[in-house]
């Protein structure tokens, strides 16, 4: 997703990763895997965007992380949503939800003139 | 795996966070870096270059340092002073004032003082020994606060102390003005009511706050 200002990545990064913790706990290449298969590489984050990220939102106390073995056998570190991160999910969902809305109207608006 | 955590540690540098807390970003970001260079040879890229591409898909290391850093510190500067430090000040200087003012509005009896100092500046000071009997646990709390959110011995110190240092600020303000701007016609016993203020009201009161914060004062355990 080269080209896209970073704060709009930031902000939905965010919001990819609360959402996809929400599910299941999971690993710092992992959410980098699932988001780029679940948006069809359209939104990808690599170690540099990711883990910056990740650790700014386990400041906030969203998020959790926690050494675990992974199937591999490997210790891999897990990140756990919080009910801080929870609580931020909705806001959060609804804030994208207005911001898309709003730019379909405008782009309705343009493709009508 | 330890050769991707020392190219990871050669390209970040030092981060400033701590050696736990630095050894715990670069074997994740080591573990990262190995499952990227696994998925490329997997694809069939040679291993040699599996990594070095892997290691490129980070663009500039120091940015990299720099934005973990600033993830780290921002906001964790702001929660840890709040927590350790502001917070038990704020305790403290509400337990104490307002223990102070309870006992006003309730009548505890006041000791006054005559000072003598030389032969000519005579004053008075008064305590409220109640007041001063309440510190030690104004100093406990305070401490105890401080420890308990990770504080170091100097900020239980700060913390458990607040109240006289509080007192010290606003005499010391106090005092500039006193003698400069308002020029009193005897000065010496300007500053010597300044002085016994300074020892009723901030020294003696840091004695038993110190008493009530000494059985709490210890190293914060490191986090697990």
């Amino acid at each position: 997703m080269t080209g896209i200002d970073t704060k709009i990545k930031r902000g939905s990064g965010e919001l990819a990763i609360l959402a996809l913790l929400n599910r299941e706990p999971l690993h710092g290449y992992e959410i980098s895997k699932r988001i780029a298969a679940m948006t069809n590489g359209v939104l990808q984050f690599n170690l540099a965007s990711l883990y910056p990220l990740l650790y700014r939102m386990e400041k906030r106390g969203w998020v959790k992380g926690k050494w675990e073995e992974a199937q591999s056998g490997r210790q891999r570190r897990y990140y756990y949503l919080t009910p801080a991160g929870k609580k931020q999910l909705a806001p959060l969902r609804k804030e994208w939800g207005l911001f898309f809305q709003a730019l379909h109207r405008i782009a309705g608006v343009a493709d009508a003139g | 795996m330890p050769d991707d955590q020392g190219l990871i540690r050669e390209r970040l540098g030092k981060l400033g966070l701590g050696p736990r807390r630095e050894d715990e970003i670069v074997r994740e970001l080591g573990e990262h870096l190995e499952d990227h260079a696994s998925a490329l040879e997997a694809r069939g890229v040679a291993k040699d270059t599996a990594l070095r591409e892997a290691l490129d898909s980070v663009p500039n290391w120091p940015e990299l340092r720099n934005e973990i850093v600033s993830a780290e510190t921002e906001e964790a500067t702001l929660n840890y002073r709040t927590k350790a430090l502001w917070l038990p000040v704020l305790c403290a200087l509400t337990m104490s004032n307002g223990l102070l003012a309870l006992m006003q509005i309730f009548g505890a009896p006041a000791h006054f003082y005559s000072l003598s100092v030389g032969n000519s500046v005579h004053a008075l000071c008064g305590f409220i020994i109640p007041w001063l009997i309440s510190q030690p646990v104004v100093g406990a709390v305070a401490a105890y606060w401080s420890r308990r959110a990770g504080g170091s011995v100097r900020h239980q110190l700060l913390a458990a102390l607040a109240p006289s240092i509080a007192l010290l600020g606003l005499f010391v303000l106090i005092l500039p003005w006193a003698m400069i701007v308002e020029k009193p016609s005897a000065p010496l016993i300007r500053l010597a009511a300044f002085l016994i203020l300074t020892v009723t009201w901030v020294l003696l009161p840091a004695i038993p706050l110190l008493l009530g914060a000494a059985p709490f004062l210890r190293k914060p355990q490191a986090q697990s």
